[in-house]
């Protein structure tokens, strides 16, 4: 499964792409704002695209709905250091899978809410 | 009968007896020349003397003036003994013949009152009595020889020679004591004349001129009756036609009162308005009183005292011999009070009755004046107040103001103009509609401002009160400086919640972008080791020792957050220490004068040590100085920070938030911070804060 990685954190980036490719994923990009994410999507074509919700120019639900008008739409998880609590219904309706906190982040967990 | 009408009983039948006995006598008489004449006369007189008296006696019963009347009369009855036949009336007429002379002195000098007030009037007096008697017996015992005509005289009981040269030195001798004695009697008249008040002059003026006249005549007489026969005729018939018309003249002004009660009373209502005013009514009486100088007095109940027409504060004189006061009191309650010429009380019945006429009218005018007194009392207070107040009408027109400050008036021109010739429409509105409200009993106050002419804008404060039914006073305060100073604090205080607005979202921001980055990567690595720990020992021991580093990285931003928010040396060691570990971290050389031991309330000690901190943030960020020097101290109740560089200056508070964020800190505990930045010169950055 390809994965694009979006979040505005070099360290954080390098820590995911690490994690997720040790558990099978195959990162093919990754971007450090809203822009260049949905320009990446749209040049790369992702399964997945694992997208941190605070960014520096828009935030990851605008992004998140930019990318599932795409032709080709990937699906979408949304991540954060902040707690799934902080952001209420937001998750829900911008067409993401889901959500996983950064601490919390595995392979497993972004399988988990694939299939659900 | 009535006490007053006793002296009739006694005096009235007393007097027609001893006229009978005068006109027998006298008709009887073998040396009596003019027997008809004489009783006549006699008759004449003491009638007239003691009927004037005993009128007087019972009118003012109080006032002896009436009682020496009548003595005179009998005085002048008890000489016609010398008509007697008989040598013991003969002598006693001739002893005692002259003692009405001493009671005419008597009561002329008791005039008007009847008493001697004066010792030198009751000197004359004994004087007078003592010749009376001593004057006749020396002549009587020194007597000249034939007298009497046709008949000889009968015998003198006290004679005790025909010597011509003693009978010269007794007349010579009583005729001089009784001139100086009529000489110092007319003195003593003149001296009160001159002393006296207006309107006891109006009571003495005839009595004086017609007694005087006949005390003078008295002694020409004396002087003259021994050497000139002709002219002792001239002086008798003057003397008696003066002597006569006194005892009238008495009457009349003891009596005058009673003429005058009933005009004066009616010359109150007569000469004065219905609806006169107080002053019009003071000169009514004035009038009526005969006295130009009556000042009546209202009572002001308010204030407990008397108030004159005018609503001036009255305090009423004590009495003396020249003024006196009437009061005019309802029950126990005090009405008002007539300050007067002392001679009035010698007409009680006028002053009675003008008094009784004049307390109607004076109690209707005390509500008047006591009005007066409150408004004289208000303008006093309105004036004196230092706002600017407007008396306004119920339809919007000013009636009248008072501006402590011309400054304040928007256009010079108030009375009688409109509130929409002088204010914006909308600002005339409101003050009406609150003048109106203060007047359905609804006190308002209202804020404004004015535009003026120089350019300045001015605040006001305007209160409202009714002051009739159909005005109302509006009483404005400047309030400028209290709204600068109101939105300035407002401003501040803005500025302090944005602040902390802005200093939270950093935090906030600082912690996501920070430790919970380090600690997110943390987690990440720590769950790879595990995933390696199996597969790849050396790779799981790389990524812990990776995770090791992040998270000392991880609490040392978590410490350097912490110290932002409050630094905990502050508040374990003190300013002194804080502030050492601020130098220690300034990335330039700084040095720290502190008082040792200073001991400040810790809202100050923070607000010492922001100032520090954000000073030296600010050196290291533009200033381009090669050292720092911050200094605290304590002066006169005062923190004093101070923070001086040597960079290149020109330090604008306006720019950045800090230095304005300071200034609301240092404000907010009453102090002040002053920034002295000259380009080029150095910046110097001084808080003052109050310790209280």
């Amino acid at each position: 499964m390809t994965v694009l990685i979006v979040d505005d954190h070099p360290s954080f980036r390098a820590s995911a792409r690490t994690l997720l490719e040790s558990e099978g994923y195959q990162v093919v990009g990754e971007a450090e704002n809203g822009a260049d994410a949905v320009k990446a999507a749209q040049e790369l074509h992702p399964d997945l695209v694992l997208l941190d919700v605070q960014l520096p120019d828009i935030d990851g639900f605008k992004v998140a709905e930019q990318l599932r008008r795409l032709v080709d739409p990937p699906a979408v998880v949304l991540t954060s250091s902040r707690d799934r609590a902080d952001y209420g219904p937001c998750i829900n309706v911008c067409g993401a899978c889901g959500f996983v906190p950064k601490a919390d982040l595995s392979g497993a967990a972004i399988a988990a809410l694939l299939v659900a | 009968m009535t006490p007053a009408w006793r002296p009739w009983l006694y005096f009235g039948p007393a007097a027609l007896i001893a006229g009978g006995l005068a006109v027998a006598l006298t008709a009887t008489s073998d040396h009596e020349q003019h027997p008809g004449q004489t009783i006549a006369l006699v008759l004449f007189v003491s009638s007239s003397f003691i009927l004037a008296g005993l009128i007087g006696w019972t009118r003012r019963p109080w006032n002896r003036t009436g009682t020496l009347m009548v003595a005179v009369g009998f005085g002048v009855l008890i000489g016609v003994l010398g008509e007697a036949n008989h040598p013991i009336p003969f002598t006693l007429g001739a002893l005692f013949g002259s003692l009405f002379i001493a009671a005419f002195v008597h009561l002329l000098l008791a005039y008007p009152s009847g008493r001697l007030l004066s010792r030198r009037a009751r000197i004359l007096v004994g004087a007078g009595y003592t010749i009376a008697f001593l004057a006749p017996l020396a002549e009587s015992m020194f007597a000249a020889r034939e007298k009497c005509k046709p008949h000889a005289c009968p015998d003198n009981l006290v004679l005790v020679s025909h010597d011509h040269a003693a009978h010269v030195v007794a007349t010579t001798v009583w005729t001089a004591a009784s001139v100086v004695l009529f000489a110092a009697v007319v003195m003593l008249l003149l001296g009160r004349w001159r002393e006296t008040t207006p309107g006891l002059r109006r009571i003495l003026r005839s009595v004086y001129l017609f007694g005087g006249l006949s005390i003078v005549l008295l002694a020409i007489g004396f002087v003259v009756t021994p050497f000139s026969g002709v002219g002792a005729i001239f002086v008798s018939v003057a003397l008696i036609a003066t002597f006569t018309t006194v005892p009238f003249i008495f009457l009349a002004g003891l009596l005058g009162t009673a003429i005058a009660r009933g005009a004066g009373v009616g010359a109150i209502f007569s000469s004065v308005p219905e609806r006169a005013s107080p002053g019009e009514v003071q000169e009514g009486l004035r009038n009526a009183l005969r006295d130009e100088t009556a000042v009546v007095a209202y009572w002001y109940e308010e204030d407990e005292h008397y108030v004159d027409v005018e609503g001036n504060r009255l305090d009423l004189p004590e009495d003396t011999r020249r003024r006196v006061v009437t009061r005019l009191d309802y029950g126990d309650q005090p009405v008002a009070a007539i300050v007067h010429d002392a001679a009035l009380l010698q007409e009680p019945e006028l002053l009675e009755g003008v008094a009784n006429a004049a307390r109607i009218a004076l109690e209707r005018d005390k509500l008047l004046v006591e009005v007066r007194a409150r408004a004289q009392r208000y303008r006093a207070l309105l004036q004196a107040m230092p706002d600017l107040m407007f008396r306004i009408s119920r339809d919007g027109r000013y009636i009248s103001y008072n501006a402590p400050n011309e400054r304040d008036l928007v256009n010079g021109e108030v009375v009688g103009r409109l509130l929409w010739d002088r204010l914006p429409t909308d600002l005339a509105d409101r003050v009406l509609a609150s003048g109106r409200a203060a007047l359905g009993g609804d006190p308002s106050v209202i804020e404004y401002y004015l535009d003026f002419e120089d350019g300045s804008r001015r605040h006001y404060e305007g209160r409202f009160a009714a002051s009739g039914d159909d005005e109302f006073l509006m009483i404005v305060r400047e309030i400028t400086e209290r709204k600068q100073q109101q939105e300035e604090l407002e401003a501040s205080r803005q500025r302090i919640v944005a602040a902390g607005d802005a200093a939270r979202r950093k935090l906030e921001r600082n912690l996501h972008d920070g430790a919970q980055q380090r600690l997110v990567s943390l987690s990440l690595s720590l769950r790879l080791a595990q995933n390696q720990v199996a597969k790849s020992p050396v790779r799981a021991e790389e990524l812990l020792e990776a995770s090791r580093e992040e998270l000392m990285q991880a609490l040392e931003e978590l410490r350097e957050l912490a110290r932002g928010i409050h630094p905990a040396v502050l508040t374990d060691r003190g300013l002194e220490a804080a502030l050492e570990a601020l130098a220690g971290r300034a990335a330039l050389p700084v040095e720290i004068d502190c008082i040792p031991d200073v001991e400040l309330p810790p809202p100050v000690e923070a607000a010492a040590y922001y100032v520090v901190s954000e000073a030296l943030a600010n050196i290291t960020k533009y200033a381009g100085a090669s050292a720092v020097k911050v200094t605290i101290g304590q002066v006169d109740g005062y923190a004093l920070v101070e923070v001086v560089d040597d960079g290149v200056g020109g330090a604008d508070p306006g720019r950045g938030s800090g230095l304005s964020g300071l200034s609301d800190r240092v404000a907010s505990l009453n102090g002040k911070l002053v920034i002295d930045s000259p380009p080029g010169a150095g910046t110097r950055i001084r808080a003052e804060i109050p310790l209280e």
